[in-house]
């Protein structure tokens, strides 16, 4: 019982230090640079090969960006465990770890360019495939109001490697965003939804000739972050 | 015809003995009787016999201006000359009324005004400058050509500003300053003409004085007239572009994820996309429904950018008009009421 009470007045205390903290954090909203960290719940349809190969899943996730002037870099991590979907015939589950960095840099208006690679990987090794590549593309962003921004991103994945072999032709990969972050508490904490998808035209050959094997996933975020 | 230039001759004489100073002398009041009367004969014996007495100054000058219209009426221009010669050398200042004077005497009076010298209507403005930046306007007539001689004479100061040979109205402007540039001392000052011709000389004189002030200073501007700073932020029109917007962004999204999907795989699986495209089209929907935040206008900004920039110039200006003003001194010149006359 006393465990319990402690661990209460644990959670407490790091509320009340979460709140003095933030409270205390100037905002650097009109300053040259930005930084932000923050949790993120992820949700992602998965599939691959055939819609047999179907899965579902959910997990953590964590982002972090830094803004410099006219630079911008994002850093995603996410791990989802993915579990077959009711409509496919896969019977094994596996956990998808994926890291994402893009590094942007404003051009005009709303548009800024990308520039980054993405390195996902499937633990079991062979239940789905682990895929890395370099992405360059676009973002438009666009102010809603005060403190609310909406991205639109998209763009190719070149030079795409799978754990299992294949190939890729250079507009055979893209990706699509779509963004949203909400400014609260004076802009020091950042509420966020983005939305990512993912679609590898791969293409094997295993001595009969190409065979299609495309990899696609649909993956949603939502948390928040601490601006400082 | 002479009954009526005599009355004018008359009346023109009488205001001159009814002045601030009084005739006393009794044969000098029976010779003025005698010419209101039109008894020429008994004003002339009248008048010269007057100027054998003892008389003040204005009396003997009366006497003889009663001798230029006795003259003068009785068509003796020459004498009528001579006589007003001795009213300007005992008055310099003297000057017949043109409306209420016969021309016989106006002329006489001008002759005579010609055979002697003597320096008339010596005049000092009243001034106030900034010393160096003005002058004082001093300005006097000489009856006859001659070298003139005009001296400013304090209690420490004697300078020349003036040496010209005229005839008739000069003006003078000066500077008030020393040799030195710098500007006089306050205090009482003389100025004193002289006019030259051979052994003839007359001379007349003006007191003024002189005070030192400071100079004014410029207050600073705060804002230029007729131009006000205008509101740097303007709340633009309630818009529906937010939706818009978040429907355009988020349909290319959901549009692009289902047009990217590969056949292969299935139906595509828009429920990622539509949970955080929904978040979107709300949040649109709620800025499109709230009062847009305040934008700069940069119009505005920029104006009120060259209005501050204008006013802190003209502030700098300003600034370093008065440094240089406090370093000056302002001059006031004021004319003294004269003791007297030119000798």
């Amino acid at each position: 019982m006393s465990e319990k009470r402690w661990t209460v007045g644990r959670l407490d205390g790091w509320t009340v230090a979460l709140t003095l903290v933030l409270s205390n954090i100037p905002t650097f909203q009109l300053s040259a640079q930005h930084f932000s960290v923050g949790p993120q719940i992820a949700f992602g349809d998965y599939r691959e090969v055939s819609s047999d190969l179907h899965y579902r899943g959910s997990g953590i996730a964590g982002s972090a960006t830094v803004q410099w002037k006219k630079f911008s870099a994002d850093v995603v991590l996410s791990k989802l465990k993915y579990k077959p979907s009711k409509d496919g015939t896969a019977t094994k589950e596996f956990d998808a770890s994926e890291v994402d960095v893009r590094l942007r840099y404003y051009i005009t208006g709303p548009v800024s360019g990308e520039l980054g690679f993405m390195n996902r990987t499937a633990d079991p090794e062979f239940e789905a495939q682990s895929v890395g590549a370099v992405t360059a593309g676009a973002q438009m962003a666009y102010l809603l109001g005060p403190g609310v921004r909406m991205a639109l991103s998209g763009g190719l994945m070149f030079g795409s490697k799978y754990s299992g072999g294949g190939s890729t032709s250079a507009l055979g990969a893209l990706h699509l965003g779509l963004g949203l972050t909400v400014e609260a508490l004076r802009g020091r904490v950042r509420v966020t939804g983005d939305y990512g998808f993912q679609r590898f035209s791969r293409t094997t050959n295993d001595g009969s000739g190409d065979t299609a094997a495309p990899i696609q996933q649909s993956l949603g975020r939502i948390g928040f972050a601490l601006v400082f | 015809m002479r009954v009526r230039l005599l009355l004018v001759l008359a009346l023109a004489f009488a205001p001159a003995l009814g002045a601030a100073q009084t005739v006393q002398n009794a044969t000098l009041r029976r010779a003025q009787q005698a010419l209101n009367n039109l008894d020429f004969r008994q004003a002339l014996s009248a008048g010269q016999a007057a100027l054998r007495e003892r008389l003040t100054g204005y009396e003997r000058a009366r006497a003889y201006e009663l001798l230029g219209f006795t003259y003068s009426g009785m068509d003796s221009i020459l004498r009528a000359v001579d006589a007003f010669k001795q009213v300007i050398l005992l008055e310099p200042e003297r000057d017949l009324d043109p409306t209420r004077t016969s021309p016989k005497a106006l002329s006489a009076f001008q002759v005579a005004l010609t055979q002697v010298l003597v320096i008339r209507q010596l005049h000092v403005d009243s001034v106030s400058f900034v010393g160096g930046q003005g002058v004082v306007a001093v300005r006097y007539t000489v009856t006859q050509p001659a070298r003139v001689v005009t001296r400013v004479l304090g209690p420490q100061t004697s300078l020349r500003i003036d040496s010209t040979v005229a005839s008739g109205q000069v003006n003078i402007r000066w500077p008030a300053r020393l040799a030195s540039g710098d500007p006089v001392a306050a205090g009482d000052y003389n100025i004193v003409v002289e006019a030259t011709v051979g052994q003839n000389n007359f001379s007349t004189s003006q007191a003024i004085r002189v005070t030192h002030g400071a100079v004014d200073t410029l207050p600073h501007l705060t804002s230029l007239p007729g131009y006000t700073y205008l509101p740097e932020t303007e709340v633009p029109p309630k818009s529906w572009k937010p939706m818009g917007l978040a429907l355009v962004y988020t349909g290319i999204a959901l549009a692009g994820t289902s047009a990217f999907s590969s056949g292969d795989l299935g139906k595509t699986s828009l429920r990622e996309g539509s949970m955080i495209g929904g978040g979107v089209i709300l949040a649109g929907f709620i800025m499109t429904l709230r009062k847009p935040a305040p934008q700069a206008a940069r119009g505005n900004v920029l104006y009120n950018q060259l209005l501050r920039e204008q006013i802190s110039r003209r502030n700098t200006e300003i600034a370093q008009e008065n440094t240089r003003r406090r370093q000056q001194v302002a001059l006031s010149v004021v004319p003294l009421p004269r003791a007297g006359g030119g000798r």
